[in-house]
């Protein structure tokens, strides 16, 4: 009985964290950037696909000069062995020659969620919360749920690794600018190469118009490649909320239940 | 659309190709993605969750033979916002599919159009306003 006494009061210190911390981030700030509402994936091709508009210009400014952009924003992906340019390691190169995107499909896997670098420029839409001390941006992807601390300036040393990480945010006159670390291992292309756990992200959002979010993406991660990788995604505003993933790990034993003469089975 | 029910009906298009869009769980691991087929059959189970929905149905063999197809569709978050729920499909229902063909030749497909025996299409199309 002590033990369930513990259990509730645990249970119910937590869902009180998680009441305040929604009270804060569910609406707007009075002081807010206007970026707060759902957005989805503008599908048509991003820099360097296309001319940046001025808006995107103006946040690529801050990338490094040799930097590079990645042409893999949004609905598109690079095939196997291609990584747009970008200075892969010569181990992960050769250890991606051998990967099998079936595994994508098992049981053990299939709701694993990608690497948030990836699933912040993948086709689902993302909803921000705007407050005064935080910002919450949900993503539909998996359900991930970042939280941006506004109010501290430093990661903590003892912050564990996770697939969210952990964030702290900056308002730069009209543009929030996002550092994160703490991230796991996790998808760098979606074609074997991940990046390791050191990696760092620093974005920039900012409204190129009341219904158009810019973000930019660079991050560095000399485990897994040299210099600094870039990209350049666009959002649309909708009137929607992200809706719940519920990711169902049976999805990949429906594939693999598959029949007829030629079905080839997962050894 | 005004399509004619097939008993046993297996049609396979070339399609022009779309740039493909890929994705974790990529449909080109298990899919001719620039490929068509246009399967017929009567729906035995419909399992409405992510990643992929999954539609298992029966179709009959030239043959005579029944054949256990399994169909899945691309996210249902994005398939809601489209006009798709858990019910639009119910066992015992006679379907139209249209969709990629499986790379190994399993009675494997990927959905991208469906319809009812009366022809009227499931939900709303990809690309069109409402």
């Amino acid at each position: 009985m002590r033990m369930v006494g513990k259990g509730i009061a645990l249970l119910g210190s937590c869902a009180l964290a998680w009441a305040m911390v929604v009270a804060t981030a569910s609406a707007q700030s009075p002081e807010g950037h206007g970026i707060a509402g759902f957005w989805s994936m503008s599908f048509g091709p991003t820099p360097p696909r296309r001319s940046p508009t001025p808006t995107e210009s103006e946040l690529m400014a801050y990338f490094p000069d040799d930097a590079i952009v990645l042409a893999d924003a949004g609905s598109t992906e690079f095939p196997p062995g291609d990584y747009g340019g970008l200075a892969v390691r010569d181990s992960l190169r050769e250890a991606a020659k051998s990967y099998d995107p079936q595994v994508q499909t098992t049981v053990s896997l299939t709701c694993r969620p990608p690497g948030l670098i990836y699933s912040m420029q993948g086709p689902f839409p993302i909803e921000i919360f705007e407050g005064h001390d935080l910002i919450v941006v949900k993503l539909e992807y998996f359900d991930l749920v970042r939280v941006i601390f506004m109010n501290e300036t430093q990661h903590p040393d003892d912050w564990p690794h996770s697939h969210t990480g952990h964030s702290i945010g900056r308002w730069d006159g009209d543009t929030l600018v996002v550092d994160t670390v703490k991230l796991t291992s996790g998808t760098l292309f979606n074609n074997g190469v991940d990046h390791t756990q050191d990696v760092r992200l620093v974005e920039r959002f900012r409204l190129a118009d009341p219904n158009t979010l810019v973000v930019t993406q660079q991050f560095e991660d000399p485990g897994s490649f040299e210099g600094t990788a870039a990209r350049v995604v666009s959002f649309v505003r909708g009137q929607d909320h992200v809706y719940p993933y519920d990711c169902d790990p049976a999805y990949g034993l429906a594939i693999d239940s598959r029949q007829g003469p030629e079905a080839v089975r997962r050894p | 659309m005004n399509k004619t029910p097939m008993r046993s009906s297996l049609f396979v298009l070339l399609v022009l190709a779309a740039t493909a869009a890929l994705a974790h769980h990529s449909a080109p691991v298990f899919y001719k993605v620039q490929e068509r087929v246009t399967v017929s059959g009567t729906v035995t189970e419909f399992r409405f969750a992510n990643p992929h929905a999954i539609l298992k149905f029966e179709v009959a063999g030239e043959n005579g033979e029944t054949q256990q197809w399994t169909a899945e569709t691309t996210s249902p978050s994005i398939l809601r916002r489209r006009g798709w729920s858990q019910d639009s499909f119910k066992p015992g229902e006679r379907i139209t599919l249209e969709g990629m063909p499986s790379v190994d030749g399993s009675y494997l497909m990927r959905i991208t159009r469906a319809f009812r025996e009366d022809g009227t299409e499931i939900g709303v199309p990809r690309g069109t306003d409402n």
